[in-house]
């Protein structure tokens, strides 16, 4: 290209070989968020299959730019494993931390942030209709 | 070791030099007989250097069908531009200060345009259809009677489509107004004939068509003289209107890389079109795909492509293989969407996600298959991975 902006090479690993890309299937144990628009510059979907009170397993789609496309694919990777609390602990600047990612492009992990908080407030309800059953 | 270089597609922002061009610049800068100052009239040295001065113009002249006299060296498009706009404006600024010109300007046309509003000038800048073409009524409709100047680019560097600037140019002629025209992107590409098409002013560069970068040439129409004030002052070369040393292997080389590109323009428009509606006919298999520009009424070598469902900065990233635009190589350092592609209609967001991709005389079909190929193979991933909602699904 002409203009070449400098990417990390976790960005750059990332990018080319996106990890966990996909969505799960609609079921009681899966819990999908998503947020930002195509006319933001990002748009992502997550779902997490949830066991034993943990985050088993993560996927996602996104559009967006390098930065935001390797955020999202580092992320289903941090977050297997993760409790509701920690979960809920997540922000931002932890990607832009690991991934290098310059403050112009900050608004678009705040994106990011929001499907996890989407995941999160699903887990509430999921956590309150369970009680509300038994 | 180095990498690979990419494919260049990249024509529109600068070609290769014509080894042709090459070494007759080397003769310039190897042979001592022309090493002069081709001011330097006193002696053999300036006569022999101001000849190969005077072959060159000559050259350029007859490529664009004017009298050698017309034309005046400069250092490129940008600095005929400037002293064409800013020439003509402050010498006539007692006829009128309304210029007319359009949104899709090259940046060395409305950033000149930019600085005579700054001087009390006004400017009426028409909007091209969503194909990119200002209608010779729209003109019509935008001249005042103070209307001292209309400047449109022949061929528009982003999209590649041709303006009428004959029927322009008679209408201007018609109502006594100067025009000038941006030709950066023409040579070799179009036809160009300044009589013909009724161009008072006419910019010129060499480095768009397989000439060095750093030279360039104004056409200035002498009988009845055009009035413009010069923008550089100093040793009154090119008749007062350019001080400065002339730079022989540049000028020498502009000269050549004009009468080639004249001279070769059938053979060169006819290959480098089948390997453009190859490309195309290529890209356009992958759909959601949208050609910018008129369809038929636009030179050989530019196709500019939005891609919908690609967010546009990821497409140029995946891209690594192929040395591809974005827009102008003049503005495309930032990321801000296509002025041109805006002004066309497109979205933010479309205009983001769209390539130029230029063709030349030393492009190859195998080229253009690697093109397709890594076009089609990065557009289909980032697609699979974007949501549903968004355009790609």
């Amino acid at each position: 290209m002409t203009e070449r902006r400098e990417y990390s090479a976790l960005v750059e690993r990332h990018f080319a070989a996106p990890r966990n890309v996909g969505r799960f299937e609609p079921a009681f144990d899966v819990l999908v968020a998503r947020s930002g628009r195509v006319d933001q510059g990002i748009e992502i979907v997550l779902s997490a299959r949830i066991e034993a009170e943990r985050i088993a397993a993560l996927r996602h789609l996104v559009y967006g730019c390098p930065h935001s496309i390797a955020a999202a694919s580092w992320l289903t990777e941090r977050l297997v494993g993760a409790t509701l609390d920690e979960l809920a602990q997540w922000r931002w600047r932890e990607a832009a931390t690991a991934l290098d990612v310059p403050p112009e492009k900050w608004g678009r992990l705040l994106a990011i942030e929001d499907a996890v908080r989407g995941l999160e407030r699903a887990w509430r309800e999921r956590a309150s209709s369970r009680a509300r059953t038994a | 070791m180095n990498a690979p270089l990419p494919i260049y597609l990249d024509y529109a922002a600068t070609t290769p030099i014509d080894p042709r061009v090459a070494e007759a610049m080397i003769e310039c800068l190897r042979e001592p007989e022309l090493q002069g100052n081709p001011s330097s009239m006193g002696h053999e040295y300036g006569r022999r250097a101001r000849a190969r001065v005077e072959q060159a113009r000559a050259q350029v002249a007859a490529a664009v069908n004017g009298r050698p006299e017309c034309i005046v060296w400069t250092s490129g498009a940008t600095e005929s531009n400037n002293l064409a706009l800013l020439g003509v404006a402050r010498f006539h600024a007692d006829r009128g200060k309304h210029i007319v010109s359009s949104k899709t300007e090259h940046k060395a046309v409305l950033d000149a345009l930019k600085q005579l509003e700054s001087e009390g000038f006004f400017v009426t800048y028409l909007k091209p259809g969503a194909d990119g073409i200002v209608a010779p009524e729209q003109v019509s409709e935008a001249l005042r009677d103070d209307t001292q100047l209309v400047s449109l680019m022949h061929v528009n560097n982003e999209i590649g489509i041709i303006q009428d600037v004959g029927a322009i140019g008679r209408i201007c002629r018609e109502r006594g107004i100067l025009f000038h025209v941006d030709a950066a992107q023409s040579m070799g590409k179009v036809g160009i004939d300044v009589q013909a098409m009724c161009v008072d002013l006419l910019s010129l560069t060499a480095h768009k068509s397989y000439g060095p970068k750093g030279v360039g040439a104004l056409y200035v129409r002498r009988n009845p003289p055009v009035g413009l004030r010069p923008l550089i002052f100093g040793g009154g070369q090119e008749l007062g209107l350019r001080s400065g040393t002339l730079p022989t292997h540049q000028i020498v080389g502009m000269g050549l890389a004009c009468e080639i590109a004249e001279r070769e323009r059938e053979a060169d428009v006819a290959r480098i079109c089948a390997l453009r509606e190859r490309l195309w006919t290529g890209i356009s298999k992958l759909g959601r795909v949208e050609l910018n520009g008129h369809r038929t009424q636009r030179v050989c070598g530019v196709l500019n492509v939005s891609f919908h469902g690609v967010e546009g900065e990821s497409l140029k990233f995946a891209l690594t293989d192929l040395a591809v635009s974005s827009g102008s190589a003049c503005a495309s350092a930032s990321d801000a969407p296509s002025y041109v592609l805006r002004a066309l209609g497109r979205s933010d967001q479309l205009a983001q996600s769209s390539l130029r991709f230029s063709l030349g005389r030393f492009t190859t079909e195998a080229e253009i298959d690697a093109a397709i190929a890594a076009v089609t193979r990065e557009v289909e991933r980032l697609r699979a991975i974007a949501p549903a909602t968004s355009p790609a699904k």
